[in-house]
């Protein structure tokens, strides 16, 4: 069995490891190019430093890696193509070229069968998650150093999130493949089940998996507030005034108003207690959170990869 | 007690959906006859098959291969040989390939059968399957479903797709791959023909049900052609049942069962080919022979004896 299964699939075990030697090399030029960045950004001078001059400073480099955060993205898709492209066919192709009646007509049971071919793509999705891991690891090693490391989209691309995700990408490949028979399909549902899930849980569920803290400080300009480099996921920024109202944004009259503007506007939030206001996932929890929606992909790929194997051995017949 | 049958059924039926594809089969195929599986395209042919060799799960009753069920059952599948339909094998894979497929996937598997097979049919082992004729590809899957050494060989619409002096290769590498072992066969079409000189068994089936069952031998010496009169055969002696009848004007020619000569001078008696039997069956749905437990068991009487 591991003979046929490493004879069916080898093309696209050398078409994986192809594309992912492309990916390696886009990400060591703009990797590197990133390092100078950071290098020359002056930022390094910066850490443990509460000032309004050091924030504007690292707000504009995580700005100038805004390029790199598009590759990001490529990287996210990473998983979902394996899911496509690995996990899609397995079954599917088998009975669209009618070969299953070949494989499971020789001396060999279903169930041993569709081990051999679901532990054959696992493998490879491990191997190639785990591979794109680690290359995208290094290379968002800058961006993580400007504080984004907790942001969406740098969470995505390293840790252990990304095997999580390609083994979650391939069994829904194999299970849709298995469900409806056909290649195309297949891919389309995986697809569309795969970005659903993705962003069902970017969005609603990850800043959820422990509540938020929160944190006040001086809303006034200059003075000390929470540096971006402590790295720490901010879900919503704004202030809040002495009754605990938030707002995102503030809109100071200044009409009446005796001396400069900046005292004018100090008094005012003065007067009103306005403050700064963060509810954020501290640094602290990435580690945390990592293991959270590791778990949950690993988990919903568990059951997709009972869904298939049942499916084989009952219903497709 | 004798062994258990190569293939019986019992009761055996298939649903997809509200459609039925095979109903009520019972059937018991004695060792090692070579039958013929003879119906109209989707008649349930390659549903009875694949019930046999555990590619489908029945709907209703059951099916033995050597008295167990063939599902997920390595035991039963290793004695199975099966060719099926439209011949798939995988074409990215070298013929060579898919032999190795066959060692990999058999514990019992006899690698220079099959390799000895392919070199005298000049079949290159490193061509990919893919790029074989129509008549390569059946050969290389028969050499596959031979080297096997099956106990039980089931192959479905074999010939469909082959020219006729392909279809006359393939018959001959089947009749030599099954000579010596006492292999039974069942081998379906849709075309008795090329099938008359090879089988010594035929089961005849239509819109999902078996209508003709039995030993070829018996059959034809128990059905005749005759032409007479414009008289109503059914009523001569000798004449067990009509299953197709035609009129002209002043002539009748009946195709009957007999159930012993038929004397009556008034009507000339031909013997039946077995194309004539079964395209009269095949045209008259309501008409059946089936062996009654009584009948089944001579059969087989006469098949050990």
């Amino acid at each position: 069995m591991i003979w046929l299964t490493w004879r069916q699939h080898r093309a696209q075990a050398v078409a994986g490891a192809a594309a992912l030697a492309a990916v390696g090399a886009v990400l060591v030029v703009t990797g590197l190019h990133a390092l100078t960045m950071l290098r020359n950004s002056g930022i390094h001078g910066c850490l443990g430093i509460q000032s309004g001059d050091c924030n504007e400073l690292v707000n504009t480099t995580q700005r100038s890696f805004t390029g790199l955060v598009i590759l990001a993205v490529l990287l996210m898709i990473g998983p979902c193509l394996m899911g496509l492209f690995w996990g899609g066919p397995l079954v599917a192709r088998e009975i669209e070229h009618g070969t299953h009646r070949v494989a499971w007509t020789q001396g060999v049971t279903r169930r041993r069968w569709i081990g051999a071919q679901l532990a054959f793509v696992v493998g490879l999705a491990v191997l190639a998650g785990a591979a794109l891991d680690a290359m995208a690891s290094w290379w968002i090693h800058p961006v993580n150093a400007t504080g984004l490391r907790f942001s969406q989209g740098a969470f995505d691309v390293q840790g252990i999130v990304p095997i999580g995700y390609s083994l979650f990408a391939v069994a829904l490949g194999t299970a849709a493949g298995a469900v409806m028979r056909k290649t195309l399909p297949a891919m389309g549902v995986t697809l569309a089940g795969f970005v659903a899930l993705r962003a069902g849980i970017l969005q609603f569920a990850r800043p959820h998996y422990v509540a938020p803290l929160t944190r006040t400080y001086s809303a006034i300009i200059g003075s000390e507030q929470p540096s971006p480099l402590t790295g720490d996921w901010v879900l919503k920024s704004g202030y809040v005034d002495r009754a605990g109202h938030f707002s995102s944004g503030l809109s100071i009259n200044l009409n009446g108003c005796k001396g400069s503007n900046l005292q004018c506007a100090q008094s005012y939030l003065a007067a009103h207690g306005i403050r700064g206001y963060d509810l954020y996932q501290p640094a602290g929890r990435f580690w945390l959170f990592q293991g959270i929606e590791t778990a949950i992909f690993v988990g919903v790929a568990v059951a997709l990869l009972a869904v298939t194997v049942v499916w084989v051995r009952r219903r497709l017949s | 007690m004798t062994a258990p049958a190569p293939l019986e059924t019992t009761g055996l039926g298939r649903r997809y959906g509200r459609r039925w594809a095979l109903r009520d089969c019972s059937l018991r195929l004695p060792q090692g006859r070579i039958a013929a599986l003879v119906g109209p395209n989707g008649a349930g042919k390659t549903t009875l098959l694949h019930l046999a060799v555990g590619l489908l799960q029945p709907t209703t009753g059951a099916v033995r291969v050597f008295g167990r069920s063939p599902r997920e059952d390595v035991e039963i599948l290793s004695r199975l040989g099966f060719v099926a339909q439209d011949v798939p094998l995988y074409d990215r894979f070298t013929v060579q390939e898919m032999l190795v497929l066959g060692r990999k996937l058999n514990q019992r598997w006899d690698d220079d059968l099959a390799r000895s097979r392919l070199r005298e049919l000049s079949i290159p082992l490193d061509q990919r399957t893919g790029t074989l004729s129509g008549g390569q590809r059946a050969q290389v899957a028969l050499a596959m479903a031979l080297a096997k050494r099956p106990e039980l060989l089931l192959l479905d619409e074999p010939l469909a797709s082959l020219d006729p002096l392909a279809r006359r290769e393939f018959l001959q590498a089947l009749m030599e791959g099954v000579a010596e072992d006492g292999v039974t066969v069942l081998l379906s079409s849709h075309l008795v023909s090329d099938l008359e000189r090879i089988c010594d068994y035929l089961i005849v089936l239509q819109a999902s049900r078996v209508q003709v069952l039995g030993d070829t031998e018996h059959l034809l010496a128990t059905h005749r052609t005759l032409i007479g009169p414009r008289r109503d055969p059914a009523a001569v002696a000798g004449v067990a049942g009509v299953v197709r009848e035609s009129h002209t004007e002043r002539q009748s020619t009946a195709l009957v069962r007999t159930t012993g000569r038929v004397l009556d001078p008034a009507w000339t008696v031909h013997e039946v080919t077995l194309e004539e039997l079964v395209l009269a069956y095949l045209s008259e749905p309501t008409a059946s022979t089936l062996p009654g437990p009584a009948v089944r068991d001579d059969c087989m009487e006469g098949v050990q004896a």
